[in-house]
């Protein structure tokens, strides 16, 4: 059951990577949310139940509700909506995903170690080059923020890898969670869009050489 | 079991909570007084009572964070010092909110730099970025909501993939504590490429902190939206958390049998941060980031140093240790030239051998000190890291450290005659200030000339300490 939901999950990496509009973005997160959930219950169910409650409780309200729902004041408040301009192949993307997909399949069947979960690794792995794709290959400031977002959830995957030993690391996955996606959120929502006006990132290049 | 760290954290929160509270600029100037007074007894008793202490379970006053301590106890008053006058026009509330953070800026940092556990000194580098994003964001215009922007977004990446080379560590390590000396323990039988893929990772995450490659930019623009005496503390303080928290993950790659790979890793970022430190100062415009960039520089040739190992890793110590000194001396002059000028801009700024004798005097003897003649400490270091480079036979490396320092030699010395000398472009305003504060930065400087000329003993048993692995 739970390859099955890591295995959805690695969908939803690759369909980030051809996704043109916006508001699948955040629609994208939601079912990441939702799926890191479920991945939860059913990987962590011999945990202490407060550890697990807390873990439950923080997934479904933050990752499967909140940051989804500040995903799509964004593109209201910013009006945003295209993640390149019209006419634009994804195809480089997809490229890209594939190849960050494969590599991270190699380094797990080179690993050959039983000492990690290697489903578990692999996935996490290939969220952290997807999310630095989405940061490098596109321009818009909103596509880095989903960027961070999905290294994020691919780092709070793996901690539920290892939660069953050490809840603690879950725990602190979580405290990365909400100190900075808020702060990055917030920013967006009541700075950038506000001050800069623009969502590309030619809009913040006074800060340079 | 001692509770020392963790009142000092109880203090300095409520401290700060008190200071940014108060109702008067005087008493902002009392509460932060009072922390920095505790701050230097607490560096004091780490020094003498509290040597090798295990501390409220997650710290330990090891050498390692005893000397960056101390380093801390010397440089923050001077930058708080010279932030009151700084911020002499900014209404309450800026004033106020400022301090606040950097009390809480420098309560995170001495937390790292005691943290005896992965996932502490991660939590508090995590801390450092929101105290730090606040201060870079003080002036509130543009360009500082650009920098804090991204200094935010990049640390926040940065942080979350160290967090994935934490997890990989202590996973392959099969460790259930996350404490270094249990992890040490356990990684000289972990799956060598899982040890690589963490520390790479780590290396790179807390790079952001560190100042060197490959997210050493966003410390540039933090340094440059920054107010110059918190630069002082961002370029210094910060950075050494960085390098505290990567000497760490350094020594317990020192127990596997990747370490080597380490090494290599290590020298190919320091010099690739020597690169762009060296090419950086050349074309950068602005004073702020002109010293941040001597900043990547000189991180580059700490990590090069510890890449190279043995004497090296000593002297990286000693370079990091030094830099403190140096370095926020010279930001803090810069603050002064800016209550002159009102700017950073280098084609326009000169005469200020004119203006102010002694900020211009303390300029040319700290770049001399940067550039590592005698009887700068970093002469020292220097000096060690190459000789201990040319006797492993690695002569390629000595060559490109030789004409890259060449290039930065160049940069320096012809942008701050150009301050003192080259003819003014820029409007100037009276300072009334300006003397003394050159001096107080001037002091920094004595001390970190005296530390070269007179070497004290403790300071080698330390640093030996350190890097006794």
């Amino acid at each position: 059951m739970i390859l099955s939901l890591i295995i959805l999950y690695v969908v939803t990496l690759v369909y980030l990577s051809i996704t043109e509009r916006f508001r699948h973005y955040a629609t994208l997160m939601t079912y990441q949310g939702w799926l890191l959930l479920l991945i939860a219950l059913l990987r962590l169910h011999s945990i202490h139940w407060l550890d697990l409650l807390f873990v439950v409780t923080e997934t479904l309200i933050f990752k499967a509700i909140v940051v989804p729902m500040m995903l799509r004041r964004i593109i209201k408040h910013n009006k945003i909506n295209r993640v390149q301009p019209a006419g634009r192949s994804q195809f480089g993307s997809l490229v890209m995903s594939i190849v960050a997909l494969v590599a991270s399949a190699c380094i797990t069947y080179l690993v050959a170690d039983d000492s990690i979960n290697q489903a578990f690794f692999c996935v996490s792995l290939y969220a952290l080059l997807s999310g630095l794709i989405l940061i490098v290959m596109r321009r818009r400031l909103f596509a880095h923020l989903v960027g961070f977002l999905t290294i994020e959830n691919g780092v709070f995957l793996f901690s539920m890898a290892m939660g069953v030993e050490m809840p603690i690391l879950i725990n602190t996955a979580i405290l990365l969670d909400i100190v900075m996606s808020i702060l990055l959120l917030g920013m967006f929502l009541t700075k950038i869009g506000d001050r800069i006006k623009v969502d590309d990132t030619d809009s913040l290049t006074s800060v340079k050489d | 079991m001692d509770m020392t760290m963790f009142y000092y954290i109880v203090a300095a929160i409520a401290l700060a909570a008190m200071t940014g509270l108060a109702r008067s600029r005087r008493l902002v100037v009392s509460f932060a007084s009072v922390f920095f007074v505790m701050q230097a007894a607490f560096a004091v008793w780490s020094v003498t009572a509290g040597a090798g202490v295990q501390s409220a379970q997650f710290f330990t006053f090891d050498a390692t964070g005893t000397l960056f301590m101390v380093l801390m106890a010397i440089v923050s008053p001077f930058a708080f010092v010279h932030s009151f006058d700084y911020l002499r026009d900014n209404n309450l509330p800026e004033f106020r909110l400022y301090n606040m953070l950097m009390v809480l800026l420098c309560t995170a940092v001495s937390a790292v730099y005691f943290a005896n556990n992965i996932a502490v000194t991660w939590i508090f580098l995590e801390a450092t970025t929101i105290c730090a994003a606040g201060i870079i964001y003080h002036r509130r215009s543009p360009e500082t909501l650009e920098a804090t922007w991204k200094y935010i977004f990049v640390c926040s990446t940065g942080i979350a993939m160290a967090y994935l080379g934490v997890l990989i560590l202590s996973s392959a390590a099969h460790e259930g504590s996350l404490s270094y000396e249990s992890l040490r323990e356990a990684v000289a039988h972990c799956n060598p490429l899982y040890l690589k893929i963490a520390f790479l990772l780590v290396l790179a995450g807390y790079s952001c902190k560190m100042e060197i490659f490959p997210l050493y930019t966003i410390g540039v623009d933090a340094n440059f939206a920054a107010p110059a005496p918190a630069a002082s503390l961002i370029s210094t303080v910060l950075v050494n958390a960085g390098f505290v928290a990567i000497l760490r993950v350094y020594r317990l790659m020192a127990a596997s049998v990747v370490f080597e790979w380490v090494q290599s890793v290590l020298v190919l970022a320091g010099v690739v941060s020597l690169v762009i430190g060296a090419l950086f100062l050349r074309r950068t415009n602005n004073y702020k980031r002109f010293l941040s960039y001597s900043t990547v520089e000189n991180m580059g040739i700490a990590a090069i140093g510890l890449g190279i190992g043995g004497v090296a890793a000593w002297a990286a110590v000693l370079h990091v240790a030094a830099h403190t000194l140096i370095k926020s001396s010279m930001f803090l002059q810069i603050g002064v030239v800016r209550s002159i000028y009102d700017g950073y801009r280098i084609n326009r700024l000169g005469d200020y051998m004119q203006l102010n004798r002694v900020g211009a005097a303390g300029l040319m003897l700290g770049a001399l000190a940067l550039l590592a003649f005698p009887p700068s400490p970093l002469f020292v270091s220097e000096l060690m890291i190459l000789r201990q480079t040319m006797g492993e036979g690695q002569w390629w490396l000595v060559a490109v450290i030789f004409l890259l320092l060449c290039i930065v030699i160049y940069s320096i010395f012809s942008r701050v005659i150009k301050l003192c000398y080259q003819p003014n472009q820029s409007p100037t305003r009276k300072s009334e200030h300006a003397t003394w504060l050159s001096w107080s930065a001037f002091s920094l400087l004595a001390v970190a000339f005296v530390v070269g000329l007179t070497m004290p003993e403790w300071l080698k048993v330390w640093i030996e300490q350190i890097v006794n692995f």
